[in-house]
């Protein structure tokens, strides 16, 4: 099995522990006290000193329930998964060319397809909201999905055509050899080998996708809002409701958190065998 | 029997398309739900309560609302308007800029002609003339206000008690010594959370409309421009060049030195969320210009004190005899691009007109409409003092809605504004550096748009 | 070019790509030409106006500079923490701890902003009002201006570290173990270890960490928009919040434009520059 350093000395393993726990702190803290913001009353959530020990109450959660919360979660969750699939899709025999190329087109493609994440959006939004209005495609959901393609695609492509190159390529040309074509290795060679690793960038894909916020902002209004923008439509509203902001920013974190605690060590041993070698 | 049910349920089947092709669709986006129109749209913004159903029926029209925050909800206008694709019929603005500038950009249309179309909902004689002044543009109607408020002073009458001071003060001069009083006072009792004043300095155009407000009591105009100009065309004439370093600092400098010697540490952050939060926790004793942030505090406070011992005071007067300014329309205004523009003036007169702000009066109960009747109807009279409703209508008459200059780079002035008083305010520049930053911008950006080419 | 099995596979790819990116982009370039203000309606053509009023704009200047102070201070803290993290939690029987770390990651930034300013806030935070006051340290940390900025690069540092962490870790993990045996042998201690095994064998990894921390860079918007706005007065204001007010304050599309075209300049540079790197690693490290 590959590499970790051996056996180190008794300080270095105490030092490791306290920077283990200092760590989790620092991760854990703040989820724990939104998690307790959720279950406050308006003021009690504002009150100083905070209330560590206090009587819950189920204000948040109830108004979720009532309110017209639920439609943006499924928005969210269409969106991220319709983008998974389409990353998937259009990603992986991208990657898997561009792994089995060579030299400057190979490079130059390669870079093209990261820089397109270098433009800021800001700078962008008008022609985007423009091709997205005239194609009638504004408050659609597919419309978001692809928009957000552009983020996640080049992501998927790097992350993948890192790890196809350590697909030897000797299983290529025996496959080759049998008659096989391009295509039929891919998806019958390479593929199977690769399951950690497309798992690894449909989760990262998924979460990228649910956590968007400024294109969801701009291209959805009722229909398709997506989680994130209506948290943050919370924000400014007349009566600052912590208690809901919190207990719906709980909720979202629900989905990506079954997901990544069931495939965390997926993503690692797909991102290990391949990803940056 | 069961042949009639048959016959009728075929027969509505047979109607009901037939019925949705008359009726027209108007979108509208605003921020606030539960706020904004709650006796329409219901608590979440999402419902269909009936006094809106009967508009509808009454007026084969359909009214889909989407509410957003403020942020929101201005970035989509303006998208749309920009981009002309006249998805919003209906456009929420602000008086203090929006409205401005989209007349001038040619976003949005001209409301005199429509005035005298749905007097049923809307009686344009029936309203304080104050709040259609603040927007009117050259002369022009281009929206009709929702809720508005004008200037006043909310205080904590039993912490001015404990410290020696019956009645609120009159004059600037008079309330700065008063809050020196009190902030000695508490620093002598120890209370090292509650501060004397309670104002907004986030960057951005947060604490403009305050600002501007004393700026004005100090100067006696606007101060933006030579002269006081306040149109494009005054300015154009006069050749009038941005005077802020010039009678727009006493103002400022007002604005910025109370912020940081009576405000909590945190104001130069502060949004009208957080002024309005700090005073309903009981740790503000006074909130001034925009009374109603007080009011707003008060109805989602739980403190005893904050809500027994608040009292409303005019605002005080500056030096040169006006009184500290704050005036602002929550406006909504029709779409130049809109498709069905007389049914979106209809659905706007209903959500404007006297009906529909006895209700707002009704879900919110704040002492401030736009009717004169409601102020001083039942319903409102029965909540609140009648001085304070006397004092509050006295501040719309006191009103200058013009405080500011009424020119189409309003927002990006606003902006700017009142983000130097928020570097000021933080330290991070000096009154004058901040200024003198300010004049820079405001010297380019008017030569940039033309004004002073002859 | 002859169309082989690569072209096919990389065609779709490519032209969905290109289809939501071609026009905006080349739209924005074409803005960034145009005297577009909203409130001077007519638009016409400005050459170079744009981009010499722009370099004009102390404003502009200052958030180039906090741009760039956030981008060495949160990446190096970043850095720090994920290749400290990845080394502590290497090697197997770690999935809970794993697990943990990796959680800000699944937080939208909206809500990690949230959270934090609610956290640091100087009146009625739970940091920032109770715990750091008992510290005896005097500092608003969301409301004085260097300390706005120390807060915002944690808050950015705490939500997007664990990407980062991941790939450390995997490229942590795909070491060949017989590398720090042979080493061991010859008497070397950690240090030594970490200094000319670990190090050297993750530099890839740690040029594409780099790559991705300067795309998010010139993206990052809302965990700050909703923390600071930008404040307090300009302290917090990076050029993508400086251009979304240009946008939607000032109304002034063709300079935001321009801005947008020397942010994409700028960042292309620096993704050049990492990528020529990491390609060069990787020629090394497949000899």
């Amino acid at each position: 099995m590959s590499g970790v350093p051996l056996r180190h000395s008794r300080q270095l393993r105490i030092g490791r522990q306290v920077f283990l726990a200092a760590v989790v702190v620092f991760i854990v803290f703040p989820l724990v006290w939104l998690a307790l913001a959720s279950f406050k009353t308006r003021a009690g959530a504002l009150a100083m000193p905070p209330e560590l020990i206090f009587t819950p109450s189920f204000e948040a959660y109830t108004k979720i329930s009532t309110g017209g919360v639920a439609q943006a979660f499924v928005n969210s969750f269409t969106i991220a998964a319709t983008n998974v699939v389409l990353s998937l899709l259009l990603g992986v025999p991208a990657a898997y060319a561009l792994a089995r190329m060579r030299g400057k087109l190979q490079a130059h493609l390669s870079f093209w397809v990261l820089s397109i994440r270098l433009a800021p959006l800001f700078a962008v939004i008008l022609p985007l909201y423009v091709l997205v209005s005239s194609a009638g495609l504004l408050d659609t959901r597919l419309a978001l999905a692809m928009a957000h393609l552009t983020l996640t695609l080049p992501l998927a492509v790097w992350l993948l055509m890192t790890y196809f190159r350590s697909v030897p390529r000797d299983l290529d040309e025996a496959a080759m050899l049998d008659g096989a074509r391009p295509l039929q290795i891919l998806l019958m060679v390479v593929v199977p080998l690769s399951r950690p690793m497309l798992a690894a960038v449909a989760v990262i894909v998924f979460i990228f996708s649910w956590n968007e916020f400024l294109l969801a902002f701009f291209l959805t209004s009722r229909d398709a809002q997506t989680v994130p923008v209506m948290v943050a439509g919370l924000a400014g509203t007349m009566t600052f409701d912590w208690p809901l902001i919190a207990a719906i920013s709980v909720c979202s974190m629900i989905p990506a958190l079954i997901f990544v605690s069931f495939a965390q060590r997926h993503i690692v041993a797909g991102l290990a065998a391949g990803a940056v070698k | 029997m069961k042949l009639s049910t048959g016959l009728f349920s075929s027969a509505m089947l047979c109607l009901a398309p037939a019925a949705a092709f008359a009726q027209t669709e108007v979108n509208i986006v605003a921020f606030a739900p539960g706020f904004a129109w709650a006796d329409l749209f219901g608590a979440t913004g999402t419902e269909k309560t009936d006094k809106l159903l009967a508009f509808e029926a009454a007026n084969d029209i359909v009214v889909n609302i989407e509410f957003a925050d403020e942020e929101t909800a201005r970035q989509k206008v303006l998208l749309d308007l920009i981009s002309g694709t006249g998805n919003y019929d209906l456009v929420m603005l602000g008086s203090d800029g929006a409205v401005q500038t989209f007349s001038y950009a040619g976003y949005l249309e001209p409301l005199d002609g429509y005035l005298a179309s749905a007097t049923d909902y809307f009686d344009p004689s029936a309203i304080y003339p104050q709040f259609l002044e603040a927007n009117r543009v050259n002369g022009q109607l281009w929206a009709l206000p929702y809720y508005s408020f004008g200037a006043g002073v909310i205080y904590r009458q039993d912490i001015f008690e404990r410290y020696g001071i019956t009645a609120f003060p009159t004059t600037t001069e008079e309330l700065e010594q008063v809050l020196q009083t009190i902030k000695d006072g508490l620093a002598a009792d120890g209370i090292t959370d509650v501060y004397p004043l309670t104002m907004r300095g986030a960057p951005g155009e947060e604490p403009s409309l305050d600002l501007t407000g004393f700026v004005y009591a100090y100067a006696g105009q606007p101060a933006w421009f030579e002269g006081g100009a306040v149109t494009p065309e005054e300015i154009r004439e006069t050749d009038a060049r941005p005077t802020f370093t010039g009678d727009f600092r006493p103002g400022f400098e007002t604005f910025v030195r109370w912020s940081q010697e009576f405000g909590p540490p945190g104001i130069a952050t502060h949004t009208w969320v957080d002024m309005m939060n700090l005073y309903g926790a009981g740790k503000a004793v006074v909130l001034l210009p925009s009374a109603i942030n007080g009011f707003a505090a008060l109805g989602g406070t739980e403190n005893e004190d904050v809500r027994n011992h608040t009292a409303f005071a005019p605002s005080p007067i500056g030096p040169s005899g006006q009184p500290i300014q704050s005036f602002w329309t929550f406006s909504v205004g029709v779409s130049a691009f809109s498709d069905n523009k007389d049914a979106a003036y209809r659905t706007l007169a209903f959500m404007t007109g006297e009906a529909a702000m006895q209700g707002f009066a009704e879900t919110i109960g704040w002492p401030y409409s736009t009717f004169p009747s409601i102020t001083n109807g039942p319903l409102l009279s029965a909540k609140w003092p009648a001085e304070t409703l006397a004092a509050v209508e006295a501040s719309y008459e006191q009103a200058n809605p013009h405080y500011f200059p009424y020119i189409p780079e309003l927002n990006a002035f606003m902006e700017q504004i009142g983000t130097a008083a928020s570097e000021a305010i933080s330290g991070t520049k000096t009154v004058e550096e901040a200024l003198a930053d300010l004049q820079g911008w405001a010297d380019e950006t008017m030569t940039a748009a033309g004004y002073y080419d002859n | 070019m002859r169309p082989d099995w690569r072209f096919w596979f990389l065609a779709p790819m490519t032209i969905a790509l290109a289809t939501v990116v071609l026009f905006p982009t080349g739209y924005l370039f074409w803005m960034s030409t145009q005297r577009w203000v909203i409130t001077n309606p007519p638009r016409r053509f400005a050459g170079l106006d744009n981009f010499t009023r722009l370099f004009g704009r102390d404003d502009f200047w200052q958030a180039m500079s906090v741009t760039g102070l956030y981008l060495v201070l949160s990446t190096v803290l970043m850095v720090a923490l994920s290749l400290g993290l990845a080394l502590a939690l290497a090697g197997t029987g770690r999935g809970v701890l794993r697990a943990i770390v990796v959680l800000p990651m699944v937080i939208p930034p909206v809500v990690a902003g949230f959270t934090w300013r609610f956290l640091l806030n100087g009146e009625i935070g739970f940091v920032g009002a109770y715990l750091l006051p008992m510290t005896g340290l005097d500092v608003n940390l969301l409301a004085e201006p260097r300390a706005a900025l120390v807060s915002i690069v944690i808050a950015d540092v705490w939500s997007r570290f664990p990407f980062m962490f991941l790939i450390f870790l995997a490229a942590l993990q795909s070491i060949p173990r017989d590398l720090y045996e042979a080493a061991r042998m010859d008497g070397a201690n950690p240090i030594h270890e970490f200094l000319f095994i670990t190090l050297p064998m993750m530099s890839g990894a740690i040029f594409v960490a780099l790559l991705f921390r300067l795309v998010d860079t010139i993206n990052t918007f809302e965990l700050i928009y909703v923390m600071t706005k930008g404040g307090p007065g300009r302290a917090t204001q990076l050029l993508s919040l400086f251009g979304w007010d240009m946008t939607f304050q000032e109304y002034d599309f063709g300079t935001a434009a321009a801005l947008g075209v020397v942010m994409l300049v700028i960042a292309t540079i620096g993704a050049t520059l990492m990528f020529r790197r990491y390609q060069r690693s990787e020629r090394e490290m497949s000899r």
